[in-house]
C-alpha cells in the first residue's frame, strides 16, 4: 500500500521538528504512544496570551505517525486554546488520506495535542502565564 | 455415514449465511465439527468463531506447539483448495475462505505475544478501564534514548564521541533487554495464572476481579514490552 504525496511530503520535510524546555513559560507537553505498534509521539505547544505561537514534535513510529504529528503542529500555529481543542484526527485522515489501517496514527496525533492542551493548562492554573 | 441425497436446492450464497447449526447442503443438523456428519460436505468456518475454537483449542494461554502445528497440517489438509477442484464451486468457495481463516488463526496462535494480544481482544471487552495511562516515565526514556541514537547517527563513528555513544547505547540496549526478558516472564506467569483461573471455572466476584486483574496486567506488560521492544530494534539496527 502506498502512502499518498502529503504523508510521503511530511515525511521527508517534516515541518516542526524538535522540542521546547519541559519547565518553560507557557510550554504544555503532551506525549502519548500506540501500545498497538509502539510508536512514541511528543508534541508540544508554546501558548502567549491564549494563542499558540509555535509547536513542535517528535514521533518515534511509521511515516503516517510522523506525518500526523506534522501536520497536527502546523495546524496548531496560531490557533487559540479553544480553536486547538476541535481538531479532531478525521480532518488528519481526510488531509493525509489515511487508509483505515493508519487510522490509529491521526488517533494519537489529536491525543497528543489533547495531552498538550491539558499539561498547559494544568501549568496555567498553578502559575500564571501572562507573557505581555 | 455418507448418505448424499441428491439435492434439487440451488446453492447460493443466502445458503452458506445460514446458522452454522445446520449443514448448507443437507439441512441436517451439524453435529461434526466442519463436515456434515450426514453429507459430508465441508462447513464454512463461521465467522464468529474465535482462532482458539477454529483450531479446536480452549482459550488458555500456555498452548503445546507441537499440539498446535499438528492439528494445523490437519485441518489445513481437510480444507486445502487443492481437494476441492473437482468439487462444487459452493465447496470450493468454502474451502478457500476456510482455509484463510485457518492460516491467520494459526498464524496469530504461535506466536504467545500475539496469542496473548489476541485473546485480549477477545477478553478485554467487557474489563473497565483496560486502557491503561500512557508511561510517562518510559516514555521520556525513549525519547531521550532516541535523541542519543540521533547524536550517534549525525556524529563521526571512528571518532572519540563516536565510540563514547556507542557504549552507552550498547549498555542501554542490554539493560532494556534485561527488562524484556523480565517482562517477558511476567507475562509467561500471567499466561499461568489465566489457564489456571479458567481451569477452576468458578463464577464468584473474587475470580472475576482475579479474572479483571489478568488481562489489565497483561495489558500494560504487552504494551510496554511493545514500546522497548521497538527502541531495542532500533538500538540493535544503529549500533549492529
Amino acid at each position: 500500500m502506498a502512502y499518498s504525496n502529503k504523508v510521503v511530503d511530511h515525511f521527508n520535510n517534516p515541518r516542526n521538528m524538535g522540542s521546547f524546555k519541559k519547565d518553560e513559560e507557557g510550554v504544555g507537553t503532551g506525549m502519548v504512544g500506540a501500545p498497538e505498534c509502539g510508536d512514541v509521539m511528543k508534541l508540544q505547544i508554546k501558548v502567549q496570551n491564549d494563542t499558540i505561537v509555535d509547536a513542535k514534535f517528535k514521533t518515534f513510529g511509521c511515516g503516517s505517525a510522523i506525518a500526523s504529528s506534522s501536520l497536527a503542529t502546523e495546524w496548531l500555529k496560531g490557533k487559540t486554546i479553544e480553536e486547538a481543542q476541535k481538531i479532531k484526527n478525521t480532518d488528519i485522515v481526510q488531509e493525509l488520506n489515511l487508509p483505515p489501517v493508519k487510522i490509529h496514527c491521526s488517533v494519537l496525533a489529536e491525543d497528543a495535542i489533547k495531552a498538550a492542551l491539558a499539561d498547559y493548562q494544568k501549568k496555567s492554573d498553578t502559575q500564571p502565564v501572562d507573557i505581555k | 455415514m455418507a448418505n448424499d441425497q441428491p439435492s434439487t436446492r440451488p446453492e447460493t450464497r443466502h445458503q452458506l449465511q445460514m446458522a452454522r447449526s445446520m449443514c448448507w447442503h443437507c439441512q441436517s443438523a451439524m453435529s461434526g465439527e466442519y463436515f456434515c456428519e450426514r453429507c459430508v460436505k465441508v462447513q464454512p468456518v463461521s465467522k464468529d468463531t474465535d482462532y482458539f475454537t477454529c483450531l479446536g483449542f480452549p482459550r488458555r494461554l500456555t498452548l503445546d506447539p507441537k499440539k498446535l502445528e499438528a492439528k494445523f497440517y490437519e485441518l489445513s489438509r481437510a480444507f486445502h483448495p487443492d481437494f476441492y477442484q473437482a468439487k462444487s464451486p459452493t465447496e470450493q468457495t468454502i474451502s478457500l475462505g476456510n482455509a484463510a481463516v485457518l492460516n491467520t488463526a494459526y498464524r496469530t496462535l504461535r506466536d504467545p505475544i500475539q496469542r496473548a494480544e489476541y485473546l485480549l481482544a477477545l477478553e478485554a471487552g467487557s474489563v473497565k478501564d483496560i486502557r491503561t495511562s500512557p508511561p510517562a516515565d518510559l516514555f521520556e526514556e525513549i525519547l531521550e534514548l532516541q535523541d542519543t541514537l540521533e547524536q550517534y547517527r549525525a556524529s563521526d563513528r571512528e571518532s572519540d564521541e563516536g565510540h563514547r555513544l556507542r557504549a552507552t547505547l550498547q549498555t542501554e540496549q542490554q539493560t532494556l533487554e534485561r527488562r524484556r526478558e523480565e517482562m517477558e516472564s511476567q507475562i509467561r506467569q500471567l499466561f499461568t495464572d489465566w489457564d489456571q483461573l479458567q481451569d477452576r471455572g468458578e463464577a464468584t466476584s473474587q475470580a472475576r476481579a482475579e479474572r479483571d486483574r489478568i488481562l489489565k496486567r497483561m495489558r500494560d506488560l504487552l504494551s510496554h514490552r511493545t514500546y522497548i521492544n521497538n527502541i531495542v530494534n532500533d538500538l540493535a539496527a544503529t549500533i549492529a
